[in-house]
């Protein structure tokens, strides 16, 4: 019940940002000539509109699916990669799994934020870039916890039993390791999702994220901050959208590292 | 003096009852033993009272003359730290890790309201409790302590304020026979000198029936029987005590029937494993030296030894399931592959079945699932109805009940566990069972079915056995033969008996000894 509830509040907000822009009647990249900066309610814009004249619930719902989309992704690609790179170090132990880790000891060590503003300066903006430099830092933690579990789980009796059995490694590895770990994996997962949006929000905030007029939550908190003093409902909404996925996210994925980890 | 008595006392956890009113007594200096299988409720019953348990205590019970029932914890726990100390069965997770001894042995005394002791008192307390080398040990980690010396600390630890009852939750279970019979003997005679009462929760009612006065059998939170240990040991009036008291092997019962025995089936010679020596040192440590077996078709062999000895080192090595380093094991004529060559049906004709039942389980896996896989590596090509009758037809064997195949390990009990490990070795025809330990993490009662099952098998099915274990006794029930294994080198070998009877190392007098 506890782990329940922030991850349906969470699936409502995604929901939400997947159906609702088919649902109002305004496009978010539309501008609205006769209602600039309209307060909410003001010329049928529920929460106003921006210092343009775009409905601001439109761009929210479209902010929200892409910082969602994003995170959603980035930690896929983190789950995929991390569980991967970790499972056969874990699994080889000696010198292979010395030197894979020593590689992510390296990437950890790497100033993140200074690589993607690198990259970006090189190859110019894009969505695809976000995501490279996202992904290569979020698997990182992945590799590690799971190394740890495979360490452990390698040495279990039923590991043993399983090689008695006559299968091969990598049927132990896959059929009795990785879903053994699976519960650690995902709790993870589930931690690595709101620091994605809070990078993804963060880079968007400093003007390196998604272009306009495409948006995400980032870029709205910082067109709303801009506007702050003469409009502030244009940070209310998108900044207390991110504070929900953030927070329930966290509670949850900490929730379910707790169950896994005790 | 009465120190402790309990009259009518339950345990409820969760509001069900699982102790149904216990009434003992126990005067200074003697000992009551507490008896009975896992799931009893005889830890339940000694921890309750002081508040160490989820359990919630009723009925009376009453410490030098303080109700425990129905007192506040900050009166409980001033009752601990003065009055009773604990010891318990797993002595390395009883001790602080981040903690030396010395740490830990003066936050003891500080517990019971004395000053802080002098080292010199320390060294006194260790030396005490049979430690050597006591004040070097005072500055170690726990970690670095062999699994005897840290219950000994644990001892210490629980003495060190003169308690006038020590509770002893299975002191001796997580250690070896010659470490059992040494500890029990340490406990009887600092129970001697300090007067002191103590309550000894166990399994096994033969081992403790000679350290207790009285005895009190426990079976489903009632007491089954009660009454003076040696008369309780020598005529039981209840089935289940006499059940309890047969079911554990003793030297001096009779030879058990054993199968006849064939040509030589597996050959090992010159066997060697090192190990890369822990943390920061380099070199490597020698667990096995120099080792040679050979077991006949249908013969049994005991590889026994203390703790640390290398048995299982060298068992596993043999089976090809651990690393070796050098030697040469031929398997019906033919040399045995590496580890990593080996195919499904090299695999097949050679099974282990380890000492945790429950973790040699993969806990996500159905019952059936786990007999069936050495067959699904086997046959990959068997359907899915004969591998569900060979299934059906393992669990058969094993004296289970088909209908638990659809069950996941975390709902079987220890017996059930460890017979489901059976018949998946057994499902893939074996030649060999290699069984490592397989009955120690069991109650005596269960471990008793297990053997006899074990024992059943080897006869129909002519199975060779290679049985690792520090037990004697158990062995006995088994097998033809045995190899004494110390430091990593067989230093006896002879047929059960002749060994038995005559020891001539003093490690097998010892092993001899603890399992009289």
């Amino acid at each position: 019940m506890r782990l329940s509830l922030p991850l349906c509040l969470v699936a409502l907000i995604a929901l939400t940002a997947l159906l609702g822009p088919f649902l109002i009647h305004w496009p978010y990249d539309a501008i609205d000539w006769n209602a600039v900066r309209a307060e909410p309610f003001a010329a049928g814009h529920v929460m106003g509109t921006d210092s343009v004249g775009r409905d601001l619930l439109a761009r929210t719902l479209v902010g929200t699916r892409v910082t969602l989309g994003v995170a959603t992704a980035a930690a896929l690609v983190a789950l995929i990669v991390g569980v991967a790179w970790g499972a056969v170090g874990g699994w080889c132990g000696g010198r292979i799994d010395e030197a894979m880790m020593r590689i992510v000891d390296a990437l950890y060590a790497l100033p993140f934020m200074f690589v993607v503003i690198l990259l970006m300066v090189v190859f110019g903006r894009s969505i695809l870039l976000v995501f490279i430099g996202i992904g290569l830092v979020e698997w990182l933690t992945m590799a590690r916890v799971v190394r740890g579990q495979v360490l452990t789980l390698k040495n279990r009796p039923f590991a043993l039993a399983a090689e008695a059995a006559g299968a091969r490694p990598f049927a132990i590895v896959a059929r009795h390791i990785l879903p053994n770990l699976a519960g650690v994996a995902i709790a993870y997962l589930l931690l690595t999702v709101p620091q994605v949006v809070m990078i993804e929000s963060f880079l968007s905030f400093l003007g390196l994220g998604v272009q306009e007029p495409m948006t995400s939550l980032g870029i709205l908190i910082k067109d709303g901050a801009d506007d702050m003093d003469v409009a502030p409902h244009a940070l209310f909404l998108p900044g207390m959208v991110l504070i929900a996925i953030l927070v329930c996210l966290t509670i949850a994925g900490e929730k379910l590292r707790d169950r896994m980890t005790a | 003096m009465t120190v402790f008595a309990a009259e009518g006392l339950t345990v409820d956890i969760g509001g069900r009852r699982i102790v149904h009113g216990i009434d003992c007594a126990i005067p200074a200096g003697r000992c009551l033993a507490l008896v009975g299988e896992s799931g009893s409720g005889k830890s339940q019953s000694c921890f309750a009272p002081f508040g160490l348990s989820v359990g919630v205590a009723g009925g009376s019970a009453i410490l030098n003359g303080e109700q425990l029932v129905g007192a506040s914890e900050a009166r409980l726990r001033r009752l601990r730290g003065r009055d009773v100390g604990f010891v318990f069965q797993q002595p390395l997770t009883a001790l602080t890790p981040h903690l030396t001894v010395g740490k830990m042995l003066s936050e003891a005394w500080r517990q019971a309201g004395a000053p802080r002791p002098g080292r010199a008192e320390m060294v006194a307390a260790l030396e005490r409790v049979g430690i050597e080398q006591a004040a070097d040990r005072l500055d170690q980690y726990p970690h670095r302590l062999s699994g005897g010396q840290r219950q000994r600390v644990a001892i210490a630890m629980a003495i060190a304020h003169r308690p006038k009852l020590l509770v002893a939750d299975e002191p001796t279970t997580a250690l070896d026979a010659v470490l059992r019979a040494d500890m029990m003997r340490l406990l009887d005679r600092l129970r001697a000198e300090e007067g002191m009462a103590m309550l000894l929760v166990s399994h096994d009612l033969a081992s403790v029936a000679d350290h207790a006065d009285e005895a009190l059998v426990l079976r489903d939170g009632r007491m089954i029987e009660a009454g003076p240990a040696p008369m309780l040991l020598r005529a039981p009036t209840s089935d289940y005590a006499r059940a309890l008291i047969a079911a554990s092997p003793r030297l001096t019962d009779p030879p058990p029937p054993l199968g006849p025995v064939g040509p030589p089936l597996i050959e090992a010679s010159g066997v060697s494993v090192s190990f890369e020596r822990p943390g920061w040192r380099r070199g490597r440590v020698t667990a096995v030296d120099d080792a040679a077996l050979t077991i006949a078709e249908g013969e049994a062999l005991a590889l026994v030894g203390r703790s640390g000895s290398g048995k299982s080192t060298l068992g596993r090595a043999i089976a090809r399931l651990g690393p070796i380093d050098a030697g040469a094991v031929r398997f019906a004529g033919a040399p045995l592959p590496d580890r990593k060559a080996m195919r499904p049906a090299d695999r097949a004709a050679l099974q282990p079945v380890f000492q945790d039942p429950i973790a040699s389980l993969d806990p996500l896996w159905r019952v059936a699932d786990v007999i069936a896989e050495p067959l699904r590596n086997l046959q990959p090509d068997l359907d899915a109805a004969a591998v569900a009758a060979k299934v059906a037809a393992a669990l058969a064997e094993v004296d289970l009940d088909p209908a638990l195949a659809d069950r996941r390990p975390a709902a079987l009990s220890g017996g059930q566990a460890q017979r489901i490990a059976i018949a998946r070795a057994l499902i893939a025809s074996p030649k060999m069972l290699l069984l490592d330990e397989a009955t120690s993490a069991l109650d005596t009662l269960v471990a008793g079915t297990v053997l006899d099952l074990l024992g059943r098998l080897q006869r129909t099915r002519g199975l060779s056995i290679l049985m690792i274990t520090h037990d004697l006794a158990v062995a006995r029930r088994l097998c033809h033969r045995v190899a004494v294994i110390d430091a990593g080198r067989i230093i006896e070998e002879g047929p059960m008996e002749a060994v038995i009877s005559a020891p001539r190392h003093t490690v097998t007098q010892k092993l001899v000894a603890a399992s009289a």
